[in-house]
């Protein structure tokens, strides 16, 4: 059965759905039960922004409220799943990754490795991204490329409801250490997610709209952004773009990004994190290498500014990546291939 | 010449596994530090401008003298000079033994020590003629009272200076000394007891079936440890000139059983055979053939079968400032106050 | 062996004593065969802190887990990793615990409830809470024991996990291993409350100093600690007093100690001669019986020396394996 739901509720059905079908999965995060001995309810808030609320009323201590100790739960958790548990922590906002980066780089991310391949590690942390929530320089970040550059992670960063259940129930599936990162302005974003359960594989992008002149490759919410510019340019300039959500940044599916590109000769990302070594700049120079010759201009880049994010909202509206920005990136591509 | 006072200050008394199988409290560092600063604020009061330390690695010292410091810097510090006797630090036992030693020869007019029955035995055994005056912060103890440091230094100053008479201001005590094969005699200040468990492991005693037999220099049934078996029977004066001897046995099979606080916190049923009377001078031996020997709670020899044990009680072995009556006699003769001449 | 007074049975004195053994030699061979340059990258012996490992680890099976330290190989043996793949783990050897791609620092055996040693001070201690957590969700009574030095004990994740722990009453014991350094810095200078058992007490939690070179002493204590928290009462930490007999690590010329500590110590605090002593004092063992472990022992660090420096390095294609389960 098929209902439109928020990307909030959908996260909350995929944990749902596999506390159920698992025993092994617990839950830790900072009040994600969020009033635990407390005098008032005790799950009163279920997540700073409600995404888990109602859990522990079905599944009971199975979800943990922990002290606001980052290095300690996070590191708990990756501990667990050493030892057989399927945790999936809650960083709250993936800003706080400062002062617990060593459990889930040195830690997580290297035991397999290290240990000769004789660790599982399957802990999934599930973290807010993402600007635009009038939340300033510390609760606004987009650090994926931070876990991209990190051999022994996989990182998600869904772009609709449905991406977000399916591949929710794949991280928790999989046996290696995921950064799972929810963007905050998605989650009331609605969209057709079934009931059931069901998985999507990693590594596989999404081309959400189809095209033959340019290239439009994203993840997160500036997806959104993507098709709203591509909508433009088709109505305004009669140009048709392919837009891919990448929805797994490690592994990445390069297969179809390389593809799209030789069918359209034209790239744009579009990135939400800051510009340098981004998922912006990994694209752009993989297709640099590998695509070469079926470039017809410059691969184009839409970032945010090399900068922090700023507080007032309107110096933060100019901070995220708009859809007329993707216009005039790709404007650039058509208009090089044309000078050419 | 102003009056020298010695100070040992265990820093890392009352760490035992009572904390485990008890309910023993931990006095944190900065607490001892700080009653270390409140001493030396009670003998500069009474004229005390010289004090000698136990060096030590637990960082007490170096709490106590920030403190000092930081009073200093408001103004509001009245402090004597500190000092340090020049040792090696070994974090045992043996520095506060041999600092007792050092501070006995060098005239100081007082010991006060900072620790558990243990520290204090270890300062007893060393000081000689010099009088000690005890602060409790170990865990287990039945030796040192429980009183505000500061006014201890205030007693232990006037006993120093001169100012209260020794025939007032000491009291003398007993102890408990334990020879195997006519060797060393190592003491204990409040009891003695035999345990059939042969080896020292984490020393406390807590195994109530290894209990055997008890000897105490006194019996005090406000007090807790071994030596509240025997003051819950029948108590013993720290003046009174015998001390007591008890057989005990497995609380099972034994025909009076006594419910003791043993450590803090832990109270256990306690089987008792017999008991008499302890009188000072006479060495005994003890029935038990083998086990261990714990001085003051803490397990610290072991004895086969061929070997031969002696206890014996001797009294007038050491003295300890009397501080109610130092106190009741300075405030008596008006030794701690003046008449403030811009009044007259 | 009629007489034995100790709390262990006769058995286990000698595989507690094996086990002593076995790490004081596997590091004293580390020490020679660093020396002549054939072992690669940084080495950090234990041998001195044998009670210590040993006293915990005879509480302990393979339900039971640790975390370990830069300075594990002790943790290691104690708790059962296999000699041989150690030996050849640290000359990056493939037959090594982890193919040759780990090293000394860490050095992991999970079937052997034996976490890891870890090359980041103080990080064991969030680990370990999760094992002790999955314990406890699974019923099985496994305890976790956190090892670190005086210096990690300074580490935010330590103290973080100790309110942890706590506050969530896990199985956990927090073990200091208090050698007197951080690497090369004293404890009285870098530590502002020198007593490790003080911190305990800021968190509601029993905390215990031991003789951390008396086996018998850390046995006892460690027993008791880990017998409550396996019955449900909660974390404790155990300080255990030790002397380092090497440097912080190999190549370290160990100039911050003072002159003549590592003979003082070698002569006066080894903690393989006072259990020996203590054993032979007390009739529950003959000076010949702990002979033929000393042998058997030492053959068995002969081979596995022999035998690391045989075996091959791991292929070229190792390189590549084992970041994802599957990616």
């Amino acid at each position: 059965m098929t209902r439109k739901i928020s990307f909030k509720t959908a996260i909350n059905e995929a944990l749902d759905l596999e506390m159920t079908r698992d025993p092994s999965v617990i839950m830790l995060g900072e009040d994600i039960v969020g009033g635990c001995g407390a005098p008032g309810e005790a799950d009163a808030w279920g997540g700073v922004l409600g995404v888990t609320k109602g859990l522990y009323a079905k599944h009971g201590n199975r979800l943990l409220d922990t002290p606001l100790s980052e290095s300690a739960y996070i590191g708990a958790a990756i501990g667990a799943a050493a030892c057989g548990m399927r945790p999936v922590a809650e960083l709250m906002f993936i800003d706080f990754v400062g002062v617990c980066f060593d459990q889930i780089f040195n830690q997580a991310a290297k035991f397999r490795y290290m240990f000769g391949g004789k660790a599982r590690t399957p802990v999934v942390i599930r973290t807010m991204v993402g600007a635009g929530f009038r939340a300033a320089a510390q609760h606004s970040q987009m650090l994926t490329p931070l876990f991209t550059q990190l051999p022994g992670l996989k990182v998600i960063c869904p772009s609709n409801a449905y991406d977000a259940k399916g591949l929710l129930i794949q991280a928790i599936r999989d046996d290696d250490p995921v950064i799972f990162c929810e963007h905050k302005n998605l989650y009331s974003a609605e969209c057709d997610v079934p009931a059931e359960s069901y998985t999507i594989p990693f590594g596989e992008a999404n081309v959400v709209r189809e095209g033959k002149d340019v290239t439009i490759v994203s993840y997160g919410l500036t997806v959104h952004r993507a098709l709203d510019a591509a909508t433009t340019l088709a109505q305004k300039d009669r140009i048709e773009a392919d837009v891919i959500d990448l929805r797994t940044l490690s592994p990445i599916d390069w297969d179809t990004v390389l593809e799209s590109v030789e069918k359209t000769g034209r790239l744009v990302v579009v990135d939400e994190a800051n510009p340098r070594c981004s998922i912006a700049t990994d694209v752009a120079a993989y297709v640099a290498q590998h695509a070469f010759g079926a470039l017809k201009a410059a691969p184009q880049m839409v970032t945010a500014p090399h900068t922090p994010v700023p507080f007032s909202p309107s110096l933060e509206d100019l901070y995220i990546p708009t859809a007329d920005a993707v216009v005039a990136a790709v404007g650039k591509t058509i208009a090089r291939a044309k000078a050419a | 010449m102003p009056p020298k006072v010695g100070v040992i200050a265990n820093p890392i008394s009352g760490r035992d596994i009572r904390r485990v199988i008890a309910k023993a409290n931990s006095l944190q560092i900065a607490d001892r530090a700080n009653i270390v600063v409140r001493l030396l604020a009670g003998l500069a009061a009474c004229g005390v401008e010289d004090v000698v330390m136990m060096p030590e690695r637990g960082g007490l010292a170096g709490h106590a003298l920030r403190q000092m410091a930081q009073s200093a810097v408001r103004g509001n510090a009245r402090f004597p000079s500190v000092s340090f006797i020049e040792m090696p630090v070994t974090g045992t036992a043996a520095d506060s033994r041999i600092a007792a030693k050092a501070m006995s020869a060098m005239d100081v007019g007082a010991i006060i020590v900072l620790g558990g029955d243990g520290t204090h035995r270890a300062v007893a055994a060393e000081c000689g003629a010099t009088p000690i005056a005890g602060v409790s912060t170990g865990t287990n103890n039945a030796f040192p009272e429980i009183r505000e440091p500061t006014i201890t230094g205030y007693a232990t100053g006037l006993v120093a200076s001169g100012a209260v008479p020794k025939e007032i201001g000491l009291k003398p005590n007993k102890w408990l000394e334990v020879r195997i094969d006519g060797g060393p005699a190592e003491i204990a200040l409040v009891d003695v007891a035999l345990v059939s468990q042969q080896n020292l492991g984490a020393r406390a005693l807590w195994r109530t079936e290894t209990f055997r037999e008890l000897y105490v220099a006194f019996a005090d049934p406000q007090l807790i440890g071994m030596s509240a078996i025997a003051g819950l029977i029948e108590p013993v004066g720290r003046d009174e000139r015998h001390g007591l001897m008890l057989r005990l046995a497995p609380a099972s099979v034994a025909p009076l059983v006594v419910q003791a606080p043993i450590a803090p916190g832990l109270v256990e049923p306690i089987g008792v055979e017999q008991w008499r009377r302890l009188p000072a001078g006479q060495p005994i031996a003890p029935d038990l053939a083998a086990g261990s020997i714990a001085l003051d709670g803490e397990r610290e020899l072991t004895f086969h079968s061929r070997q031969n044990v002696s206890i014996r009680l001797v009294e007038n072995a050491f003295d300890t400032i009397d501080v109610a009556a130092v106190m009741r006699f300075a405030a008596t003769k008006g030794l701690l106050r003046e008449r403030n001449k811009a009044c007259v | 062996m009629s007489n034995n007074p100790f709390p262990l049975s006769s058995e286990d004195l000698m595989r507690a004593y094996r086990t002593m053994r076995t790490i004081r030699d596997f590091e004293e061979r580390l020490h020679v065969e660093f020396a002549k340059g054939d072992i690669p990258g940084f080495v950090h012996l234990y041998a001195g802190e044998e009670a210590c490992a040993t006293g915990i680890m005879m509480h302990l099976t393979d339900i039971d887990r640790i975390a370990s330290t830069h300075r594990g190989h002790g943790h290691c043996i104690a708790k059962g990793v296999d000699v041989h793949e150690m030996m050849a783990e640290i000359y990056g050897k493939a037959t090594g615990s982890c193919r040759g791609k780990g090293g000394s620092m860490h050095i992991a055996d999970l079937s052997k409830g034996m976490m890891g040693a870890n090359g980041i001070l103080g990080a064991g201690a969030p680990l370990i809470c999760g094992a002790a957590l999955a314990s406890r969700f699974r019923g099985d009574r496994g305890v976790g024991i956190t090892f670190f030095g005086d210096g990690a004990a300074n580490q935010g994740t330590v103290l973080e996990s100790m309110n942890l722990a706590a506050a969530w009453n896990l199985p956990v014991i927090f073990v200091v291993e208090n050698n007197g350094y951080a690497e090369s810095t004293s404890v009285e200078y870098a530590t502002a409350v020198d007593s490790y058992v003080d911190r305990a007490s800021g968190f509601g939690m029993p905390g215990v100093t031991v003789d951390g070179m008396d086996f018998f002493a850390v046995h006892e204590a460690a027993g008791e600690m880990i017998a409550r928290a396996r019955d449900g009462g909660g974390p404790a930490l155990l300080e255990c007093n030790v002397a380092r007999f090497f440097g912080h690590f190999e190549g370290d010329a160990q100039t911050y100690k003072a002159k003549g500590e590592n003979d003082y110590n070698r002569e006066n605090r080894d903690c393989l001669k006072i259990f020996r002593d203590r054993v032979c004092d007390a009739g529950a063992a003959t000076r010949h019986d702990f002979a033929l472990i000393d042998l058997e022992v030492a053959s068995l660090i002969d081979a596995a020396v022999i035998s690391a420096k045989n075996a091959a390095l791991p292929q070229a294609r190792e390189l590549l394996t084992d970041v994802y389960v599957a990616y």
